[in-house]
């Protein structure tokens, strides 16, 4: 039935999108998070992946998220010679996580969800009205 | 007589499995939003002309078959023609789609579904009246 699969489509998107809010909030979480070794890498930043793909059972074009991705951008650095994970010469390495990016892509998740929810309720409203003409 | 040979009723089923193709398509555009390099899509809109021709009865359509009791092959929602519909200008990952527009096409196809069940049942009606079981 069509509307059953336009419901599948918006729920994959919902998937979609809920992998994506992991994403952001694991690097939100972790947005103050250090080595554990003096000098080492702090947590690196990762960004969620979407791809279109042709469903041949549903006849549709499905979005699933990917594996998320490292950013390679630079670490910032603090000068904090009293910190556990600070070099030899004082500077501590902190994740390449810049909230306020995370805050936009966020934004961005949480309104991609609430469209695929005005979808589904549409869909589910046309086929309460189907199954209305039945009780004619 | 089917139901559906009812020109009126069988226009208003045409009608309805456009609807519900054209929510399937929206739904793709919705949950490909952020998909990079996709490209917004629309049914074509029903041509009403050809749609009367078509329900003529000396125009009756499907496969033509020697004994008309032979059971009819059930196609998929592909006897209507989409397009490429471009919401607006691409993002910079190639994605056409604008949310906005989407919601609105959504909630179009919603309220057009509702009035074509709507005239759906009240046809139905019609015939019951003239059947005399009252409307």
């Amino acid at each position: 039935m069509d509307l059953a699969t336009s419901m599948a489509v918006a729920a994959s998107g919902m998937r979609a999108q809920s992998t994506r809010m992991r994403t952001i909030a694991e690097n939100i979480a972790n947005a103050n998070s250090t080595a554990k070794t003096p000098g080492g890498d702090p947590y690196r930043r990762r960004m969620a992946t979407m791809t279109s793909d042709f469903d041949r059972e549903l006849n549709a074009t499905m979005v699933t998220a990917g594996d998320p991705v490292p950013d390679a951008t630079d670490f910032r650095q603090n000068y904090d010679p009293g910190n556990p994970a600070a070099d030899a010469k004082g500077y501590v390495k902190l994740p390449n996580v810049n909230p306020l990016v995370e805050m936009m892509d966020m934004r961005e998740a949480q309104r991609s969800y609430e469209a695929d929810i005005t979808v589904m309720e549409a869909s589910k409203s046309m086929m309460a009205g189907t199954i209305d003409l039945l009780r004619r | 007589m089917n139901m559906p040979d009812i020109p009126l009723l069988g226009m208003l089923r045409e009608r309805m499995s456009w609807l519900n193709a054209r929510q399937t398509l929206l739904s793709q555009n919705v949950a490909n939003a952020d998909a990079p390099g996709y490209a917004a899509q629309d049914l074509k809109p029903m041509d009403f002309e050809a749609m009367l021709k078509d329900m003529s009865p000396a125009n009756q359509r499907g496969l033509l078959v020697t004994d008309p009791h032979h059971i009819q092959p059930v196609s998929p929602n592909a006897q209507f023609d989409q397009d490429a519909a471009p919401d607006g200008a691409a993002d910079m990952t190639g994605n056409t789609v604008s949310l906005e527009s989407e919601m609105i096409k959504v909630a179009d196809t919603q309220a057009q579904f509702q009035a074509a069940s709507n005239i759906y049942s009240k046809a139905v009606d019609l015939l019951r009246t003239a059947i005399g079981k009252g409307g």
